[in-house]
Parts: structure tokens; C-alpha cells; sequence
């Protein structure tokens, strides 16, 4: 039997994972403060591996955290995370104000805050965060409510938690 | 069985009540084990012996194989094969005599009946190649592994052996008896794997002018370690957790395409057969040039190269003296650059080959990055023996071989490139060419301790990127950068001591938080010269030999007369992590008035209070004893004091008293699990500054709270713990005082408002 050659798709794979300092991982810390009736979130990503997606996904080489990076960088950030990244607050879908974002080292984070919430009665996190280009991907979900505690390590077959009050 | 049950469930059901009873106070408090977390390692090293001192020395029976290998190879680039013919020496140095031998055969990860597939969890990948669809479903594995088409001994017998998976054992004719040396022959040959879409430390890496550029290694079956520590080393190649190997002598012969141009482990032998004679010429005069690198294939003769497909072979000779593994790169594609390194009078040659899609990011940097790295990392251990040192750019790798190891990292299309491209492909080639120290030289068990090599090798690898550049890579980015792991949940840590393939975060663990271990060491808890002279006597001590994690836990401390084994008991054999704070600070002041402490104590003594000896007390500012009038107070303007004082010293002698109004305690909090030193920023009312740092061993006999006094001219407005954030502290909320209230991200988001 013979196949046709169609289109080569290149699948990209973490190939460093085995042998060099490279690791794939982001951190998302999320903290109720009911003082404040806002939910904060605090999302790191590795600068590299977000650029390999957001450069695949647009086409384009959007060339981050560097002097040639594109002007309305925040817009793709925006689009990306309000895909890969969504929080449910008591059961219902609460889309987040992006405050901003700062480059340190190898890494982007992003500020993300959801207000007026003055009860929290359960979050519900999705977060596929680049598991679709990088399969040894784990996103680690830290969750801080008053006094509690809670991590949650999603991958690529499992990216939602949800946790009930 | 049933009785068992019975017997669990009494436990449970006594468990319940004990706890209980624990609620009323009534139960007597249990004994424990000692849970000093200063305890000295005796029950998690391994005892002492001739081979391996308890001084972490090497001992006066230590023994070592050694395999010498000559090899002819050949790469059949049409057919993606490589074939070869190997006749392997094998001396027995130990005491022992040896049955059998064991032999590695790393090709068969991709054998079609590899373990390394089965055992990989996960669920379905995003997307799946046709080929990889075939591959994975279909039942149309890649033809990978080893085939052997024989083994026979010096006098052409077969010999018998047998395959477990990634192990072969080779069965003794007659037990090789020590001192001995036993010879045999291997014919193999395996199909190359394309990397770029298998994965793999080894393989092709395609273009798309269809042109391979070949990274091979692991590709010859290699004798596994024999030693007295694990016995014959053959836990199984799993793909990740690396190599244990012997040294020897390596001489061995490639056959390529004509058209190809190649580098490998050792030293060319036939220049003059390989090169024309441009190439030649620029070959031996690169031995001179010390300022900056020179081509030895331009980048012109490699474009040309890379549009012919010459039928015709040539054959590469080379030599590589006591080392323990073999690699080599071959394609039409390679530009070869050179620069020669000065290593105190010995000059060893650092060599970089790519192809034109590297340039021209490769031809500024990977040469100099090279030798940058044998200068920086021979300070740190020993100047470095071998005659070169080779990088390779090969598409998302990172690998290292005894003087030679593949890099990624490339320019765009058009030739430009990030800060961030740059940054990563000089630390994978400062990485990389530093593993020529740890593990190819100071020869640690990959296999089983991850972190012997990759841990050490990325310490020393800070401060080599530190010194290329300093702006990309800052000495301030440690250890901060191993705060989020430590700071996990605790199911997703293993500690350091584990074997490579049970690690969750293997970045992390093994190569993160080891280097970042021993830079505190460094820098805070040791010192520089403390620290240096002891890490150089390890690897001095064991460089070419086999060192375990006990050679370099006491040699540390044995060249430096530093306890550390708290610090190895925490960092390396737990998954605790450091949260040091300020607690409460309390103001105290001098009065010459007896305070009821001193009352009681003189009850106690069963004396009267006139009949304690004249003596000044310190009283807390929120204690119902304190007057506001003892604020005015100056410790001198008590006679007593100022008596003492005028009798005691000479006029030159009080000019350098000091002179503290204020005192302060401290109380430092240690919610987390490890020991520190506590290092304390004062800031004081007129905006100067001082620092004080408390040895770990303040907290030997209280593992949660300690309480210091602390004497001051000044008032002090500010106190913070770790300032500079040298202790992987991973709770800074507690490190100040007064306590800060605003959090990171209301600071971020009153700065972007601001901004």
C-alpha cells in the first residue's frame, strides 16, 4: 500500500524535555479576597513557549520581549488567554479584566483580576494553556481563599478543576 | 490473610480512640527517634570502605574497569543505516572474578518491542502524522534497535550472549578472572531514526533541501559500569535517565558520503585524506589562533557541499584517549569553525560545526562560547585534559558526548534573531560543553543519580554565563528561579535523591534545584573561598573515576571543616522548602531598677532583691514596668555603667565602645521546613542600612521561633529578611517588618495605573 504525500505537518515536539534545563510548565495563582470582592490572578508562562504558539496560531513572528516586538501585543494575549484560560465564579462564566503584564527573565505574567464578587461559593478553572502545542505541558493551578490552600496540576487530558465551598 | 485483617482493623479502631484519648491530655507522650534536623548522615550514607572514603577521598583499593574500543563504521546515508564492526578489550581491574559481562545496547528504545512506549502514559496526542498514525495504530512501528549479526572472540568462535531489551549479556566462556583482559567482536548494524519526529538524543535531523545532518551516539553497543557500589550497572535505558560508562581508548574509523564533513570524539587522525588541501592548510593554522575563531570549512564550501550527492566514500580516522563514550556529526551541510584556548600553556582547540541556516548567530558565538566555557569551568575543577572540544547545531537538541555535544538554537529565515534565541543557545552550548567535566571527566552514575551531573554541571554553568554575558544571564535570577517549584503542593516534589525516571519535574529536580543548592552554598552559607577549594577537591579527587553522592557530601565538608550535613539532609533528601520570617519585633530600654524577672530569679535563690550584684536590666517598652521616662535614658547615663566604664578602659579604648540606646528582639518565625542562615536588613530613621546574618545553627534547638536581641544607636524603621533573596525564601509576606499589606499584584496594578 502507498500513501500519498499530502501536507507535511510538522509536529513540534519538546524534544529539550529530555535533556537540557527546559521544562514545560505554567503557574496560575488565583486569590479571593473577599475584602476586596476581587479575585486575583497571577498567570506565568515561559516567554518561549508562549511565542512558539501565539507566532504559529497568528502566522506571524510576533517576536516578544524584544526591541522588534509588535505594537498591539496585548490584544494577542488577550484573544489567547480568554480562550485557553476561563474561570467560572458560583457556577457562572466570569470573563476577567487584563491589567497588564510584565516580561521577568524567561517568563511573561500576565495580571488578570475579576471583581464584585462578594461571595465565593465555587471556581471552576479551565486552563489548556499551550497543552496543544506541547503535550508535556502541566499547568499548575494555585488556589488561595482566606486561610485555604489548593493546588491543582492540569495537563493535556485534564484541564479543569473545580472546587466547591 | 483473615487474621491480618482482623489485626488492621484493630489498629484502625485502637487509632481512633488513642486519638481521642489524645484530646483529653490523659495519654503518656510517646518517645521518638532523634529528629534533629542537624543529625549527622550516618544512616543515609553508605558505610566507608577502601574504595570509597569516609573523607569522600578516593581509597587505596579503588579499582576501575577499563574498555578499550576499536571500531569501523560506516554511514550509509542513502539507506539511513549505519553498520559496524567492533572489537572491544575488556580489562577486569577489580578484585573479582566476572562471569558474565554486561553490555548496553541504547538503540533498543526504538526497537518495535521497546518498554520505553509502553510505559509512557498520557492521553491521545493533539494531532498525529500519517506516519506516526501508522506508527502508533497501525502496527507499522519504525525498524529501530540493534540487529547483531554476530559475536565471536580473537578466535573467530561465537560466542553466546543473550538480549534483555536495552541489556545484553555476553556469557563468559570461562570467569574472567581479576587482573585479566577479555576480547570479542561485534558486527551490528540499525536503521537511523529521524529525531525531529521520533525524539531522541541521536538521529537525523532532515532539511528541506534534503540534506540530513546526522547526530550520532549511543549508536554502538558499549560495555555497562562494574563497580562495588552498584554491581554491574544494568538497570535498563528507559530514554531518559543517562549513562554509566567505563573509559578506554577509542580508536575508530567512519566512512561517509565524500561530500560530507564530519567531527567526532578524539582527534582526526588522516586531516590531509579528509580535507582539501585549502581546508588542510586552515586546519593546522587554526592551532594559532588564539584571538578569535578562523573557518576551517567556510561557509561558502558547505553551500556549495550541500548541492552534490557524491556516491563515492571517504573515511574519517580518529583517536580519542581514556574516554568513556564515543559520538560523532556528519554532513554536507557543516561549516567548521576554530578557535585555539590557552589553558594555562596547554592549548586544547574548541571547535564549532553548522550549517548556513545557523549563521550568522553560530559564527559570532558558538566558538567563543565554547572556550568561554573550558576557561570557566576549568577554574572551577581542574584545567581541562582533553584536545578539544566541539559544538554542534543541531535543531532542538542538547547533548553531550566526551568533546563533542549537539546544540539548538538558530536565527529566523532572514537571519535575525531574538535576545532570547541568542540567550538559549548560548546556555545550551555553555551547558552541553560543560558536561565534559560532569559527568565525562568526574564520572558520576547517570543512570542513577540525575543530579550528580546535570545539577553540578548547572551550577558551575551559572557563573560561565554569568562571565559571557552578564546582562543576559544575571547572577540575581538564583536561586530565585527554583522558588515555584519548591513552593508545589508536596504530591508533585520528589527530593533530589531519587532515581531520574521516578521525578515528576526532572528540570526542576534534578538539573534547577541542585544547582540552586549549591549556589547558596556559595554564596551565603560558605563563601567563596570555603566553598572553592573544596568543590575543586572533589573534582580533582575523582575526575576519570566514578563518584558517588557520598564522595561529594563529605568531601565538601572534609576540605572545608563546614557541617553541612543539615543542608544535605534538607535539600537533597527531603522536598522542604525555606520560609524564614519576622515574627514580632519588641523595643526594649536600660534601667537600673530590677525588673520582676529579676525579682523572681532572686526568689528563687531565695535571697532578697539588694542582694543581687549591681547590675542594668532591659525593659520592654509594652511591659506595665516601663516609664516613658526611660526613653531619654542612655545606657551611660547610668553610674553604674559609666563607672565601670571610666575604670575599666582607656580613653582610646571608649572611643570605640559602642554606644546602643536602643534594643530590640527579634523573634524569627521558620514556618518552612529547611534551616537557614537568617539574614537581616536593618533600615534605620536617618535611611541608612546594615545587614547581619545568623549562622543555620540558630536554629538547632528550636525548629519553629528563635529570639535574638539586637543592640542598635539608631531607631530602626524597617526590618527584612533575605533582602536580596539568597535563600529560596518561598513566602516573602512574612519577610518584613512592619508587616507589608499591599501584595505583589495590587503593587502591579497600581504601578500600571500610575504608568
Amino acid at each position: 500500500m502507498k500513501f500519498k504525500k499530502i501536507i507535511v505537518i510538522l509536529l513540534v515536539l519538546p524534544l529539550f524535555a529530555f535533556t537540557m534545563h527546559k521544562y514545560y510548565v505554567s503557574l496560575c495563582e488565583i486569590e479571593y479576597l473577599k475584602g476586596k470582592q476581587s479575585i486575583q490572578i497571577t498567570l506565568g508562562v515561559f516567554i518561549e513557549d508562549i511565542e512558539f504558539t501565539l507566532n504559529k496560531n497568528s502566522g506571524k513572528q510576533l517576536n516578544l520581549a524584544s526591541k522588534t516586538e509588535v505594537g498591539n501585543i496585548d490584544d494577542y494575549y488577550k484573544k489567547y488567554l480568554n480562550e485557553h484560560l476561563q474561570i467560572s465564579v458560583n457556577g457562572k462564566n466570569q470573563p476577567y479584566k487584563f491589567i497588564g503584564k510584565e516580561y521577568d527573565g524567561d517568563i511573561v505574567r500576565f495580571y488578570l483580576e475579576i471583581t464584585d464578587i462578594k461571595e465565593l461559593k465555587s471556581v471552576e478553572i479551565f486552563n489548556n494553556i499551550l497543552t496543544d502545542d506541547f503535550s508535556d505541558q502541566k499547568n499548575i493551578v494555585k488556589l488561595k481563599v482566606n486561610d485555604f490552600n489548593k493546588t491543582f496540576y492540569l495537563n493535556k487530558s485534564n484541564h479543569k478543576s473545580l472546587l466547591k465551598f | 490473610m483473615k487474621k491480618l485483617l482482623v489485626a488492621a482493623l484493630l489498629t484502625v479502631f485502637s487509632t481512633s480512640l488513642f486519638a481521642q484519648e489524645t484530646e483529653q491530655n490523659t495519654t503518656p507522650q510517646k518517645a521518638h527517634y532523634n529528629t534533629s534536623k542537624f543529625k549527622q548522615l550516618h544512616e543515609e550514607l553508605p558505610t566507608p570502605n577502601n574504595e570509597h572514603r569516609a573523607s569522600g577521598a578516593v581509597g587505596h583499593e579503588y579499582s576501575q574497569q577499563q574498555v578499550d574500543y576499536k571500531m569501523n563504521i560506516v554511514l550509509d546515508e542513502e539507506n539511513s543505516k549505519i553498520f559496524g564492526n567492533e572489537t572491544i578489550t575488556y580489562h577486569n581491574n577489580s578484585k573479582d572474578n566476572l562471569d558474565y559481562l554486561w553490555v548496553q545496547l541504547d538503540q533498543n528504545i526504538r526497537a518495535p518491542d521497546s518498554n520505553t512506549q509502553e510505559i509512557s502514559g498520557g492521553g491521545p496526542d493533539v494531532m498525529y502524522s500519517p506516519s506516526k498514525f501508522a506508527k502508533t495504530f497501525m502496527g507499522k512501528p519504525f525498524q529501530g534497535g540493534f540487529n547483531i549479526e554476530f559475536i565471536k572472540d580473537v578466535n573467530g568462535k561465537e560466542v553466546s550472549y543473550l538480549i534483555n531489551k536495552t541489556m545484553m549479556r555476553i556469557n563468559l566462556p570461562k570467569p574472567l578472572a581479576s587482573g585479566e583482559k577479555y576480547v570479542f567482536k561485534i558486527k551490528w548494524w540499525y536503521n537511523v531514526n529521524d529525531y525531529i519526529a521520533d525524539r531522541g538524543r541521536s538521529g537525523y535531523e532532515p532539511f528541506p533541501d534534503g540534506n540530513n545532518l546526522y547526530v550520532i551516539a549511543q549508536f554502538f553497543p558499549r560495555l555497562a559500569v562494574y563497580n562495588n557500589v552498584e554491581g554491574w550497572q544494568n538497570l535498563q535505558f528507559l530514554g531518559r535517565s543517562e549513562f554509566a560508562l567505563e573509559f578506554g581508548n577509542y580508536d575508530v574509523t567512519i566512512t561517509t558520503p565524500k561530500d560530507h564533513i564530519l567531527n567526532a570524539t578524539g582527534v582526526l587522525q588522516n586531516p590531509k585524506d579528509v580535507f582539501t588541501s585549502a581546508q588542510h592548510k586552515r586546519y593546522e593554522d587554526s592551532k594559532n589562533a588564539f584571538e578569535n575563531p578562523v573557518f576551517i570549512v567556510t561557509p561558502e564550501e558547505a553551500l556549495a557541499a550541500e548541492n552534490g550527492r557524491s556516491k563515492e566514500t571517504k573515511t574519517w580516522k580518529f583517536y580519542a584517549e581514556n574516554v568513556r563514550d564515543f559520538a560523532f556529526a556528519s554532513s554536507r551541510k557543516l561549516i567548521w569553525d576554530a578557535m585555539a584556548v590557552n589553558l594555562n600553556g596547554k592549548t586544547v582547540m574548541a571547535y564549532s560545526l553548522y550549517p548556513n541556516e545557523g549563521n550568522p548567530l553560530w559564527e559570532e558565538h558558538s566558538t567563543r562560547a565554547v572556550a568561554n566555557t573550558l576557561k570557566i569551568y576549568s577554574d572551577f575543577t581542574f584545567d581541562y585534559p582533553y584536545p578539544q572540544a566541539t559544538s554542534i547545531n543541531a535543531e532542538r537538541q542538547g547533548m553531550e558526548y566526551p568533546m563533542i555535544c549537539w546544540n539548538g538554537g538558530r536565527p529566523n529565515k532572514d537571519g535575525k534573531y531574538t535576545d532570547r534565541t541568542k540567550k538559549g543557545m548560548i546556555g545550551v552550548i555553555t551547558h552541553e560543553v560543560g558536561h565534559n567535566f560532569f559527568p565525562m571527566i568526574v564520572n558520576s552514575d547517570e543512570r542513577m543519580w540525575t543530579w550528580m551531573d546535570e545539577g553540578i554541571n548547572s551550577f558551575v554553568e551559572i557563573y560561565a554565563e554569568y562571565i559571557y554575558d552578564p546582562v543576559l544571564f544575571p547572577l540575581t535570577d538564583h536561586p530565585k528561579n527554583i522558588v515555584r517549584y519548591m513552593s508545589g503542593d508536596q504530591t508533585g516534589l520528589e527530593p533530589i535523591m531519587s532515581q531520574g525516571e521516578d521525578l515528576t519535574d526532572f528540570g526542576s529536580n534534578a538539573y534547577g534545584k541542585p544547582a540552586a543548592g549549591l549556589f547558596i552554598l556559595r554564596e551565603t552559607v560558605m563563601g567563596h573561598e570555603l566553598f572553592d577549594h573544596a568543590f575543586k577537591t572533589y573534582a580533582e579527587r575523582w575526575k576519570f573515576k566514578h563518584p558517588t553522592p557520598a564522595d561529594f557530601f563529605r568531601t565538601m565538608e572534609d576540605a572545608s571543616a563546614v557541617d553541612l550535613d543539615w543542608f544535605w539532609r534538607g535539600w537533597f533528601y527531603t522536598t522542604g522548602a525555606n520560609d524564614i520570617g519576622i515574627k514580632e519585633v519588641k523595643k526594649y530600654y536600660v534601667t537600673d531598677k530590677p525588673t520582676e524577672r529579676a525579682e523572681n530569679m532572686a526568689k528563687r535563690y531565695g535571697i532578697t532583691i539588694d542582694k543581687l550584684p549591681p547590675a542594668l536590666y532591659l525593659v520592654s517598652e509594652d511591659s506595665p514596668e516601663f516609664k516613658n521616662d526611660l526613653k531619654s535614658k542612655k545606657p551611660e547615663d547610668y553610674n553604674l555603667l559609666s563607672d565601670y566604664i571610666n575604670e575599666n578602659f582607656s580613653s582610646e579604648e571608649k572611643t570605640e565602645l559602642k554606644a546602643p540606646k536602643y534594643f530590640y528582639e527579634l523573634v524569627f518565625e521558620k514556618p518552612g521546613d529547611l534551616i537557614m542562615p537568617i539574614i537581616v536588613e536593618f533600615e534605620y530613621e536617618d535611611g541608612s542600612k546594615e545587614r547581619k546574618q545568623y549562622p543555620a545553627e540558630i536554629w538547632r534547638n528550636n525548629d519553629a521561633e528563635v529570639t535574638k536581641v539586637f543592640p542598635s544607636s539608631k531607631a530602626i524603621t524597617k526590618i527584612t529578611v533575605d533582602p536580596d533573596e539568597q535563600t529560596a525564601d518561598i513566602n516573602l509576606s512574612n519577610n518584613s517588618w512592619p508587616k507589608k499589606t499591599e501584595n505583589k499584584f495590587e503593587k502591579f496594578k497600581k504601578d500600571q495605573i500610575k504608568g
